[in-house]
């Protein structure tokens, strides 16, 4: 049996050399990945973890799957390679974008604070590893209708507070005019007790109508009275309702101010997102040129 | 009691040794006399600060009258409080407060040239075991700030400031400069007693040191009341920060000058303070709301949880 085997012999030696290949190349890669950190050299780093992605982006080239043959290997470690990038890139957004505040949540993990004005937003995260921003959708469209409602020269919660004051204003309304309603009730009870006095044989239909009109009329003071008497309450939550309505504008409108100063436009602003990895990576390059070119 | 005993005495003594015992108590009664006039010597004419804190000390606690000697004019024990200010500003070169006496009566009480006579100043003796006086604005009944010579002992009071100096004076349209001069000679007064005599000092909502923390009436601030600031300052052009180090916020306005209100407590006990620091150290939270508006309408809009606590001991 074995020696009806031999002719595959050759096969077999050939399958391991690939097997030592396959390895080697582990090897290769991840000794170059060490070097790279050692060196310092991110903008190597970048193209070891995601190369089909930088060669796309970079040089222009067309999709390849083998240039990331090896990334599976180093998943595991991804959270402490994106800790170690972390540090240059939030150096130069720093610079860039002003504006984003960081905090590593978990090693490698990076919220992005808006402002660093009272209450600031959580506005999604940075993902370290694809040099881009995850905003939160919800806060990124606050801001994005923003910029548009700013055009009609409105803040994000004009209608709301507008609405809300309305209503307190109507409150209002009601708790002042307790002294006509009581006069009101006064005179019905007072045409009330007269109805009562009538008494005509012909009449009665008439004068039961009558009655039940007033009796509606109190019914219906009587329900201005109890809502005039939780209005005080009503009108404390709409206040609050209302701070809380002009803080999130207020905060809108420093993001707002933050971006024009940056960027001059929110589109400019988004067009730099999109570009954000490029841009970064080909300052990386510009760095290690001039290092080069220094030596 | 004492007189009603003596009577009974006196009725089993002889003619001279009823007249012995009259005599002698006349006698007592002047020499207290007499001790109290060399007192008063001393208040109004020692230059010696030491010399003058003694007579105020032990004026502020005579009885003038004895059972066989009484004074028709005399001044009250809290008049000697108030000459004794006087006079230690006076030392100090601050004339500020000026030293009236009532017409056909002995009370005195001070006005201050800078503000309406309508304002009249005088002390208010705290009966029972503490001791002390406050010094008192009479119309409003405020109490500026309490003091214990005995003790040297000096406390001011945020509240009563406020009231009158702000939601008296500075809203019925007195001027900043005004209110100043009047808050420079309390403050002096305050300075002096350090100085000269090693006061303990409280200026409370005064305090222009930046190591100052003034506390908050709410301890556990609600985030709504920063929320407030947060908007007002934002339309008058200003942004509330949030605080670089710990819980809590922080603005800075013209002059280099920065407010923080933060958490100054424990995680089970929250002690809300508020700091106001600027290079030169002579801004306190009192002057922010004489200066600016919208920090005042803060300030008095949210009082129930802002007001500055003064020591609890003598305002409760």
């Amino acid at each position: 049996m074995e020696k009806q085997n031999q002719p595959g012999l050759e096969k077999q030696d050939q399958r391991t050399s690939e097997l030592t290949n396959s390895l080697q190349q582990k090897l290769d890669y991840l000794t170059t990945l060490r070097q790279a950190i050692t060196a310092g050299d991110d903008r190597l780093i970048y193209e070891l973890i995601d190369g089909d992605h930088y060669h796309q982006a970079l040089l222009n080239e067309e999709p390849n799957p083998a240039r990331n043959a090896q990334v599976d290997l180093i998943t595991d470690v991804h959270p402490a390679i994106s800790h170690y990038l972390s540090t240059k890139l939030i150096d130069y957004l720093a610079h860039e974008y002003p504006f984003f505040y960081y905090e590593e949540i978990q090693p490698g993990e990076f919220q992005i604070y808006f402002g660093n004005w009272w209450d600031r937003r959580r506005f999604g995260k940075l993902n370290v590893l694809n040099v881009a921003f995850e905003f939160s959708q919800e806060e990124f469209n606050k801001l994005q209708q923003t910029f548009e409602l700013a055009m009609a020269h409105k803040r994000y919660n004009t209608d709301n507070i507008q609405k809300v004051s309305a209503a307190n204003d109507e409150l209002q309304k009601l708790i002042d005019a307790q002294d006509d309603r009581d006069a009101e009730k006064d005179q019905l009870r007072q045409q009330l007790k007269e109805n009562g006095q009538r008494n005509s044989l012909f009449d009665s239909g008439r004068i039961k109508e009558e009655r039940q009109q007033i009796i509606d009329q109190l019914t219906k003071l009587a329900d201005a009275d109890e809502q005039a008497n939780n209005a005080h309450a009503t009108m404390k939550d709409n206040e609050a309702k209302i701070l809380s309505l002009s803080k999130e504008d207020t905060i809108l409108a420093y993001e707002k101010q933050a971006i024009e100063t940056s960027f001059k436009s929110f589109e400019n602003f988004n067009e730099r997102n999109r570009s954000l990895y490029v841009d970064y990576l080909t300052t990386l390059i510009g760095k290690a040129q001039v290092a080069a070119d220094g030596e | 009691m004492a007189n009603e005993t003596n009577k009974i005495d006196a009725a089993t003594l002889s003619t001279h040794g009823k007249l012995a015992m009259f005599n002698e108590g006349l006698k007592k009664g002047l020499a207290n006399g007499e001790k109290f006039t060399a007192l008063m010597d001393q208040l109004i004419d020692t230059t010696d600060a030491e010399a003058l804190l003694a007579a105020a000390q032990k004026l502020a606690d005579f009885k003038l009258d004895s059972a066989y000697v009484t004074f028709p004019h005399q001044y009250k024990n809290a008049d000697y409080y108030l000459i004794f200010m006087s006079r230690l500003l006076s030392m100090h070169q601050d004339e500020q407060a000026t030293l009236k006496t009532r017409a056909h009566s002995e009370a005195l009480y001070h006005v201050f040239d800078a503000i309406s006579d309508d304002y009249t100043f005088l002390y208010q003796v705290v009966d029972g075991e503490n001791g002390g006086a406050y010094y008192r604005e009479q119309t409003t009944g405020e109490n500026l700030f309490y003091i214990h010579l005995e003790r040297r002992l000096l406390r001011f009071n945020s509240t009563a400031f406020t009231n009158l100096f702000i939601n008296k004076l500075l809203l019925k349209g007195a001027d900043v400069a005004q209110i100043n001069t009047v808050l420079a000679t309390l403050i002096n007064f305050g300075h002096d007693l350090q100085d000269d005599f090693g006061f303990n000092v409280d200026f409370n909502i005064l305090d222009v040191n930046n190591a100052a923390r003034y506390e908050l009436r709410q301890t556990n601030l609600d985030g709504e009341v920063l929320d407030k600031l947060f908007v007002l300052a934002a339309e008058h052009d200003y942004m509330l920060r949030n605080s670089p180090n710990g819980h809590g916020a922080e603005i800075e306005l013209p002059g280099a000058l920065v407010i923080d209100v933060f958490d100054a407590g424990t995680p089970e006990n929250a002690k809300w303070v508020l700091t106001v620091r600027d290079t030169e150290q002579r801004v306190s939270w009192f002057d922010v709301l004489l200066h600016f508006d919208f920090m005042r309408d803060w300030y008095l809009n949210n009082i129930e949880a802002l007001e500055i606590k003064a020591d609890p001991l003598v305002f409760a």
